[in-house]
C-alpha cells in the first residue's frame, strides 16, 4: 500500500514538473502572464517527492519486504538505526534522495528569493524543474525504489556490513547536499544569462548558493575520509580511489568558483570564467554520480551494477552540458565585462593565479580518474593509476598554491600592493623558515620535499595567524572570519599531510596468543581474546598490550562476521594522542591456534587532518551566514 | 606589429610553452605510475615479461594457499581456469581473500608464471567480483553465472 502511494506521488510530481516546463514555454513563446500558480506547482512537486521519500524511509523501518529495494538491502535483525539509514544505502533509495535534494534547493530558493527580479526567479525555477524532471524520468523508468516483489519474502537479504556504521546516516546525505546543491547555482546562472541579469548583482545573489553546498560537500568528504580511516581498516585517510576523486573534482571546481565569484562581485571581472566554472562544477558533480552509479568502478560505493543506468545518466549529463553551453555561447555577457587585464600583485591577480592552479589540479585528478576508464573502453586494456601519480604532480603545485594563498589577502583590490605589504611578507618568511629549520633538526628529517611542505604550510598559517592577532585594529564586522578559518584549515591540512606522509609507520604481523613482537619502539603483546554473539553478527575481539617507552596501553580491535549477508568487517581500535594515533586492525582467521594477524599503524597528525577539515568547512558555513546577514 | 598584437602573441607563446611543459610532466608521471592488469592467460601469451608493477587477477585456486613458516608469508595460485600464476606474498591476507573467490594482486613478475606480490586488493564485498576478474574469466571462457550476483 505505502509502495503504491509512494510511486504514485513520484509520478504525479513528474507530471507536475512537465506541466511547469510547458507553462514556462507557453509564457515565453506566446507571451501573456505567467500562470499564477507557477511557484505553487513547483512547491507541490517538491512536497510530493518529499512525501514519497518519507514513505520509502517508513517502508525500510517497518521492513516492508514487498518492495524489492527493501528486500535486497534490509533485514529484520538489523538495528533500527541502519534500517533507517539503509534507505540511501542502495541505488534506488539514493537516487530518490538525490532528486529530493535537487527539489529541496529549488524550494529553498523560492523561500529566500522573494525580493529578487521576477523573471530571474521563475526562469531559475524552470531550469531547476527541468533537472528534476530528467532525473524523475530516470528514477521511474530505470530505478523505481517502490518496485514490488511477489510472493512477498519473509526475510530480507540485509545491508552490506561495511555500510553498517553510524556515519551512513550523515555521509551520503551530506555529500548529496553538497554536490547536488550546485544544481541551484547552475540554474541560477542559466536563468541569469537568459534574463540578461548576469552581472555584478547576480554574483552577490549567487555567492550564498555556492557557499552552502560547498560547506556540505567539504563536511561530506571529511566524513567519508574519517569513515574510511576507522571503519574500513585501511589505515589511511585518502587513497586516490576513483570514487574519492569523484567527490574531489566538484570540490576543486567549486573552490575555484567561490573565489572567482568574489572577484566578479568586487571588481566586475571574470564574468565568463565564473560562468564556465559554474557549469563545470555542476557537470563534474553529475559526472561523479555517473562514475559511482554506473558500476564501472570497483568500490564499496558501487551498488547494483547496471550499464543501462550508466548510459542514461551519461545521456542526461551530455544533454545538460550541451544545453548549458549553447545558452552560455548565445547569451554570454559581452558589454558588461569590466576593464579587462589584471594589475600585478592585486587581490584579484592572486585569486586568478590560484584559480589557474586549481584548474591544473582539477585536470590532473580528472586525467588520473578517467584515463583508465577511457583506455579500457577504447583498447580493452585495464590499468590503474597509482597514488604516486597524484602525489608527485600535485605536491609542487600545492606549495606554490599555499604561498599565493598567504600573499593574496594582503593585497588590495585592483592595486599593486606589493610594496605596502613587503615587510610583513618577508617577516612571515623569516619566521616560518626558523620554525621549519627547528622542526627539521628536531625531527631529524632533512628531506627536501618535507622541508618545502612544512615551510609553505607554515608560511600560510603564520600569515593567517598574524591577521587574526591584529584584527582589533579593524572593525569586527569587516573582519573576514570565513577566509581566516578556511585558509588556516588548508594550511594545517597540508602540514598534517606532510607530517603524516613522512613519519607514519605501518607494520603487519601474525602473533600467537600470549606472545609478543617488537617493532621499532613498540612491543606488541597479544594477551587475550574473547568472542561474543550479537543480533546480526559474531564478534571476535583481541586484546593487545602495547608498550612504548615504558608506557603501556591496551587496544581491543575486533573482527565481525555478519550472518546476513555473510561478510567480515574489521572494527579497528585506535588510541589517539595529540600528535599520533596507534591503530590496530585485526584480520580474520578461522583458526586462532597459531595466532591472529594484525595490521599496526602508527599514524602521525591524523587528528590535525580532521581538525583541518572542520576548520575549512566552518569557513564555508560562516561565509554563508555572513552573506545572509548582509542582505 | 602593433603593441597589442605583440602583447597577445607573447601571452600566447608563454601559455603554449607552459602548457607543453606541464603536459609533458603529467604524461611522464602518468606513464611511470600506470599499473597494467593481466589475467594469467594474458601473461602466458606474452612474448616478453613486463617490467615494473602489474596487477594480476583471477580466482584463488582451491587448496592452493600455503603458509610459509611463521612469518606471515604465503604462497597461492591465481587462476582464470585456463592458466595459473603462482604468487608469493609476504604480509597478511585480507579478510575477503578466500579460496575460490576473486582477487586482484599487485606486484612484480619474477618470471611469466611467478609474481612477487606487494599488495592484495580485496576491498569488495563477498558476492562482488572485481570487474577485471570477471573480464578475465569471460576471456578464458570460464565465466559462470553463479559468479554474477
Amino acid at each position: 500500500m505505502t509502495s503504491n502511494i509512494g510511486f504514485v506521488s513520484i509520478v504525479i510530481s513528474c507530471i507536475l514538473s512537465l506541466f511547469i516546463i510547458i507553462l514556462f514555454f507557453k509564457h515565453v513563446l506566446f507571451g501573456g502572464p505567467l500562470h499564477s500558480k507557477f511557484f505553487a506547482l513547483y512547491k507541490a512537486s517538491f512536497f510530493l517527492i518529499a512525501a514519497s521519500f518519507v514513505l520509502l524511509v517508513i517502508s525500510f523501518i517497518i521492513s516492508d519486504f514487498s518492495i524489492v529495494a527493501v528486500y535486497e538491502n534490509s533485514h529484520t535483525d538489523k538495528p533500527f538505526f541502519y534500517k533507517f539509514a539503509g534507505t540511501w544505502g542502495n541505488h534506488e533509495g539514493s537516487m530518490l534522495l538525490f532528486i529530493l535534494i535537487i527539489s529541496l534547493y529549488g524550494y529553498l530558493f523560492l523561500l529566500f528569493s522573494k525580493q529578487l527580479n521576477f523573471p530571474l526567479r521563475f526562469t531559475t525555477i524552470f531550469f531547476q524543474t527541468s533537472l528534476q524532471f530528467a532525473f524523475l524520468l530516470f528514477l521511474i523508468f530505470t530505478s523505481n525504489p517502490f518496485e514490488k516483489i511477489f510472493p512477498i519474502p519473509n526475510q530480507g537479504l540485509g545491508l552490506n556490513p561495511i555500510l553498517q556504521d553510524p556515519l551512513l546516516v550523515l555521509h551520503p546525505p551530506f555529500l548529496y547536499l553538497g554536490y547536488v546543491g550546485f544544481s541551484l547555482v547552475f540554474s541560477l546562472l542559466l536563468g541569469g544569462l537568459i534574463c540578461n541579469y548576469y552581472n555584478q548583482s547576480w554574483a552577490a545573489i549567487a555567492k550564498r548558493w555556492i557557499f552552502l553546498p560547498w560547506t556540505f560537500l567539504t563536511f561530506g568528504i571529511g566524513l567519508g575520509s574519517f569513515w574510511a580511516y576507522y571503519e574500513l581498516g585501511w589505515g589511511g585517510y585518502w587513497f586516490w580511489d576513483p570514487v574519492e576523486n569523484a567527490s574531489l573534482m566538484p570540490w576543486i571546481a567549486s573552490t575555484a568558483l567561490i573565489h572567482s565569484v568574489l572577484v566578479m562581485d568586487k571588481t566586475k571581472k571574470l564574468y565568463n570564467w565564473t560562468a564556465i566554472l559554474t557549469i563545470l562544477t555542476f557537470v563534474l558533480s553529475l559526472f561523479g554520480t555517473f562514475l559511482v552509479r554506473s558500476g564501472i568502478l570497483n568500490s564499496v560505493h558501487a551498488f547494483a551494477n547496471d550499464p543501462e543506468r550508466g548510459l542514461y545518466i551519461l545521456f542526461i549529463i551530455s544533454l545538460i552540458t550541451f544545453s548549458a553551453l549553447v545558452i552560455y555561447i548565445l547569451k554570454s555577457p559581452k558589454q558588461t565585462e569590466g576593464e579587462s587585464g589584471f594589475v600585478l600583485f592585486s587581490r584579484e591577480f592572486s585569486i586568478a593565479a590560484n584559480n589557474y592552479l586549481l584548474i591544473f589540479a582539477l585536470t590532473v585528478v580528472t586525467i588520473g580518474t578517467t584515463y583508465p576508464i577511457l583506455l579500457s573502453v577504447f583498447t580493452g586494456e585495464s590499468i590503474s593509476v597509482g597514488p604516486q601519480y597524484y602525489n608527485t604532480i600535485l605536491a609542487p603545485f600545492v606549495f606554490i598554491f599555499l604561498i599565493v594563498m598567504a600573499i593574496g589577502p594582503y593585497m588590495k583590490w585592483s592595486k599593486n600592493s606589493f610594496a605596502v605589504s613587503k615587510n610583513k611578507l618577508i617577516a612571515f618568511l623569516i619566521s616560518s623558515l626558523i620554525v621549519t629549520i627547528l622542526a627539521s633538526l628536531l625531527l631529524k628529517n632533512q628531506n627536501f620535499i618535507f622541508i618545502l611542505g612544512v615551510l609553505c604550510s607554515l608560511y600560510l598559517i603564520i600569515s593567517v595567524l598574524y591577521e587574526f592577532a591584529y584584527f582589533k585594529n579593524i572593525k569586527l564586522k569587516q573582519f573576514n572570519f570565513p577566509r581566516v578559518f578556511s585558509h588556516a584549515g588548508f594550511g594545517f591540512l597540508i602540514l598534517a599531510i606532510t607530517l603524516h606522509y613522512f613519519f607514519s609507520k605501518e607494520f603487519t604481523a601474525k602473533i600467537p596468543l600470549g606472545e609478543s613482537v617488537t617493532y621499532k619502539e613498540f612491543v606488541i603483546k597479544f594477551s587475550n581474546y574473547f568472542s561474543k554473539e550479537d543480533k546480526n553478527y559474531q564478534e571476535l575481539t583481541g586484546e593487545y598490550e602495547i608498550q612504548k617507552n615504558g608506557e603501556k596501553i591496551v587496544l581491543k580491535p575486533s573482527i565481525r562476521r555478519y550472518s546476513q549477508p555473510q561478510q567480515f568487517t574489521s572494527e579497528t581500535s585506535i588510541r589517539g594522542e595529540w600528535l599520533s594515533d596507534m591503530y590496530i586492525a585485526m584480520d580474520y582467521t578461522s583458526d586462532t591456534s597459531d595466532g591472529i594477524g594484525i595490521r599496526f599503524y602508527h599514524n602521525y597528525s591524523i587528528r590535525l587532518i580532521w581538525l583541518s577539515y572542520i576548520l575549512i568547512a566552518i569557513g564555508g558555513l560562516l561565509s554563508f551566514m555572513r552573506r545572509k546577514n548582509e542582505q | 606589429m602593433s603593441p597589442a598584437t605583440k602583447k597577445r602573441l607573447s601571452y600566447f607563446l608563454i601559455s603554449t610553452i607552459v602548457l607543453l611543459v606541464v603536459g609533458k610532466f603529467v604524461y611522464n608521471s602518468l606513464q611511470g605510475n600506470t599499473v597494467y592488469f593481466f589475467s594469467p592467460t594474458d601473461l602466458s601469451n606474452l612474448s616478453e615479461k613486463p617490467n615494473g608493477l602489474i596487477r594480476v587477477g583471477g580466482l584463488v585456486k582451491k587448496n592452493s594457499i600455503k603458509e610459509k613458516q611463521k612469518n606471515a608469508s604465503y604462497t597461492f595460485t591465481i587462476t582464470d581456469l585456463k592458466n595459473d600464476t603462482y604468487v608469493e606474498y609476504e604480509g597478511l591476507l585480507p579478510n575477503l581473500f578466500q579460496e575460490g573467490k576473486g582477487a586482484v594482486i599487485e606486484g612484480v613478475l619474477k618470471d611469466k608464471k611467478f609474481l612477487l606480490a606487494q599488495k592484495i586488493l580485496a576491498k569488495h564485498d563477498e558476492n562482488y567480483m572485481p570487474p577485471e576478474v570477471a573480464e578475465a574469466l569471460k576471456k578464458s571462457g570460464n565465466w559462470n553465472k553463479n559468479y554474477d550476483q
